[in-house]
């Protein structure tokens, strides 16, 4: 199996809407990639397209729509998704292509356009539900997390005030991201715990925003790495498990599915302890208690612990566990599978010490990313190290 | 309508792209095409739903049972994910549950504000295996009275009614010591 | 494995009826705005051209998807609204199967001075001749009727 290294990076600006059609918006982030790592299309074996499901962008098949803003026409190229696992699952992709051997340097792009929807993305989230059993009732899909987060507050006995800490956190963490949305210098727990009650125990602040944008990431082999950068970072574990589409027959307050994957992700990179090796995460965040309950997950803390370690200010950018120090979705916005910026790119540019104002002061050496979709079902894990 | 491109010493180092506001589209600033989609479709039920609607009809909660990993599974299905095989017996089951999680929604399906809160939750029901539920509706209590781990009773339409659908049952109410 | 038990009773339920509903809006994106803002005001179109490789895009676009490189503004350009018809067809049916009250001729049209082409509606008087090679020109609605979408343009008459 080979080793695969990240050599370059781009994102968009994300927004609720932007004016850039899916394809431009590919274009505009696969170009910064190329142009960060010194790639241009001819050096690109394959292309790999991660975008969430049809429905938001309101264009079937999707990835042949995408496909020339990705730099992928004739091109081995695949386009795959998993709902909000996309954002990590599309480097996984890659890094297959990679691994394998089959290719030397691989182009993964990730796009969503929630904004075509009317009159709200949500309205595309009503036909992921099963049609007999769910649609009749008329389900939202924040009804979903809530019943998630509930069930995770009431098993350990949770108060919403450290689930709000996360948000306020990571909107934080954006200020100085230039693509994010939501970035909050001066937001407070108090603020969170004000805002308009959505479906309670969700408030308007503890959820990130719909938006557009995308991102790209450039992947090669060690060998080819060595011809573009000094530096480059690995990608040395992944991992993806997907839990049962019966969600109302399975115990909510746990992903063991993220567990899983966690799992098969830390043995591959060769990492016995997470909770000593792993210097920092990017655990998916599209709700606030999602942090905490995927800190739990990918086993960098005791179940129940992680909004003890978020109230002691571990999870900090300058704490001994930093959390989401792009801003997470939180704060830098939810295109749902562009969220590979802040779940990937991040590693990449924290561990490279490229991150600018968002840099974690400690030196990270190792650092994992963490994405979830489907309906609260699937976890995919990337761990990234340097050298 | 801005075109953003902000520098930072860090990496990305802009963020190319276009904000287009609510007030661009309905001022037409932007030029833009509008798609309404128009689809119906007609899903199988397969033996597992249908008979579980079936039942519905007459009042009754179905199950079925894997005999290998004994589980008496609802909703029902013709096979055992766990086990991978054909799962194996009907059972009928209360319609009485637990709950096991809920929220108090604001919002209706397409996010829309609402001011009469709608209850909503997992009931695992009596009769099936620990966790073994469907999603619902809760009613005839204040929406504080809801709990996880509350005793609940289904409260079924008439059965001139009920047509074969999961909304055959009404809701489900705090059960009562009377109740069986 | 099989499934023991089988649907025997036709009274029982067999489908589930729903639908999809949901609206979109698309941006015509960066090119495309330009585009239809441009038909908007003008009887002409814009095109853009690659400084690599020389291709001309129409509809215009903002990249090059050959050469991967951006097209920046001082290379785009007006172009009339004319082409030459490169293949075409006869509708007679509409979108749900209904018969239409005249067929009508679709083409995909070439637009002259670019490598790109447009579907649109040909007016002609014998729609059963063969047009390919023909040249044509844009018909555009009245300009305080121009909404800045495709449906802007009428159709193509033959020059």
């Amino acid at each position: 199996m080979n080793r695969v290294a990240v050599i370059g990076g781009g994102m968009t600006l994300f927004r609720r809407r932007l004016l850039e059609t899916g394809k431009e918006l590919s274009f505009l982030a696969a170009k910064m990639a190329m142009e960060d790592s010194g790639i241009e299309k001819k050096d690109l074996d394959m292309v790999v397209m991660g975008s969430a499901p049809d429905a938001f962008d309101g264009i079937h098949m999707k990835g042949e729509n995408l496909l020339d803003g990705a730099a992928a026409t004739n091109k081995p190229y695949v386009r795959l998704f998993n709902g909000g696992g996309t954002g990590v699952f599309a480097p996984i992709a890659g890094w297959w292509h990679v691994a394998s051997g089959v290719a030397d340097t691989v182009l993964v792009v990730c796009e969503e356009k929630m904004s075509s929807c009317f009159p709200h993305p949500q309205t595309a989230f009503q036909h992921i539900w099963d049609p007999i059993l769910d649609r009749p009732l008329h389900p939202n899909l924040v009804w979903l997390f809530a019943m998630e987060m509930n069930r995770y507050m009431t098993m350990h006995n949770i108060k919403k005030e450290d689930i709000a800490l996360v948000a306020v956190k990571n909107k934080r963490n954006a200020v100085g991201h230039p693509s994010a949305q939501l970035p909050d210098e001066k937001i407070t727990v108090e603020d969170v715990l004000n805002s308009e009650i959505m479906a309670w125990p969700v408030q308007r602040l503890d959820i990130s925003p719909p938006s557009d944008g995308a991102s790209a990431l450039i992947l090669c082999s060690e060998d080819r790495a060595k011809q573009y950068t000094d530096d480059p970072i690995f990608i040395d574990g992944v991992g993806w498990n997907i839990d049962s589409t019966m969600w109302t027959n399975r115990d909510l307050y746990f992903p063991r599915y993220v567990a899983n994957a966690a799992k098969m992700a830390y043995k591959m990179a060769d990492i016995h302890d997470p909770k000593k090796e792993i210097d920092f995460a990017e655990p998916y965040d599209p709700f606030d208690y999602k942090e905490l309950h995927h800190l739990e997950g990918l086993l960098l803390c005791d179940k129940g612990e992680a909004p003890i370690l978020t109230r002691e200010g571990v999870t900090q950018r300058d704490g001994k566990l930093p959390v989401c120090p792009s801003g997470g979705l939180l704060g830098v916005g939810n295109p749902i599978a562009a969220t590979m910026g802040q779940k990937v790119c991040e590693l990449y540019w924290q561990l490279s010490g490229k991150a600018g104002k968002r840099q974690i002061p400690t030196d990270p050496q190792v650092g994992v990313g963490q994405a979830w979709g489907d309906i609260m079902q699937m976890g995919t894990v990337i761990v990234m190290r340097r050298g | 309508m801005m075109t953003i491109k902000s520098k930072t010493e860090g990496y990305p180092r802009y963020a190319p792209g276009t904000h287009v506001s609510g007030r661009d589209i309905s001022n037409k600033n932007v030029t833009y095409s509008w798609w309404e989609p128009e689809v119906q479709y007609s899903w199988s039920l397969g033996p597992a739903y249908g008979r579980f609607l079936q039942e519905l009809k007459k009042g009754k909660i179905i199950g079925r049972s894997c005999k290998k990993c004994e589980r008496v599974i609802v909703p029902p299905r013709m096979f055992c994910e766990y086990c991978y095989r054909s799962t194996d017996e009907w059972i009928y089951l209360k319609d009485t549950g637990k709950v096991e999680t809920f929220s108090i929604s604001y919002l209706d399906p397409n996010a829309r504000r609402i001011k009469e809160p709608i209850l909503i939750g997992v009931i695992s029901i009596d009769g099936a295996s620990p966790m073994h539920g469907f999603m619902h509706y809760f009613n005839d209590m204040k929406p504080e009275d809801l709990k996880i781990g509350m005793k609940v009773k289904a409260v079924w339409k008439s059965e001139k009614e009920r047509t074969g659908s999961i909304t055959d049952i009404k809701y489900f109410k705090p059960m009562n010591e009377g109740d069986k | 494995m099989t499934f023991y038990e089988k649907q025997t009773d036709p009274s029982s339920p067999m489908h589930w009826l729903g639908d999809m509903q949901a609206d979109y809006l698309y941006p015509n994106g960066k090119a495309g705005d330009k585009l239809f803002k441009h038909i908007k005001e003008n009887d002409t179109f814009l095109a853009s051209k690659c400084i690599n490789c020389s291709k001309i895009f129409f509809p215009p676009r903002l990249y090059c998807e050959d050469c991967f490189v951006e097209i920046l503004e001082k290379d785009w350009f007006e172009i009339p609204s004319t082409g030459k018809i490169r293949l075409h067809t006869i509708v007679t049916i509409n979108t749900y199967g209904e018969k239409l009250n005249e067929p009508k001729m679709i083409a995909l049209i070439d637009i002259d001075n670019t490598d790109g082409a447009l579907l649109g509606i040909i007016k002609t008087d014998n729609i059963d001749e063969n047009l390919i090679g023909r040249k044509v020109e844009a018909v555009f609605k009245s300009k305080n009727q121009r909404e800045g979408t495709l449906k802007d343009i009428l159709y193509f008459k033959m020059r």
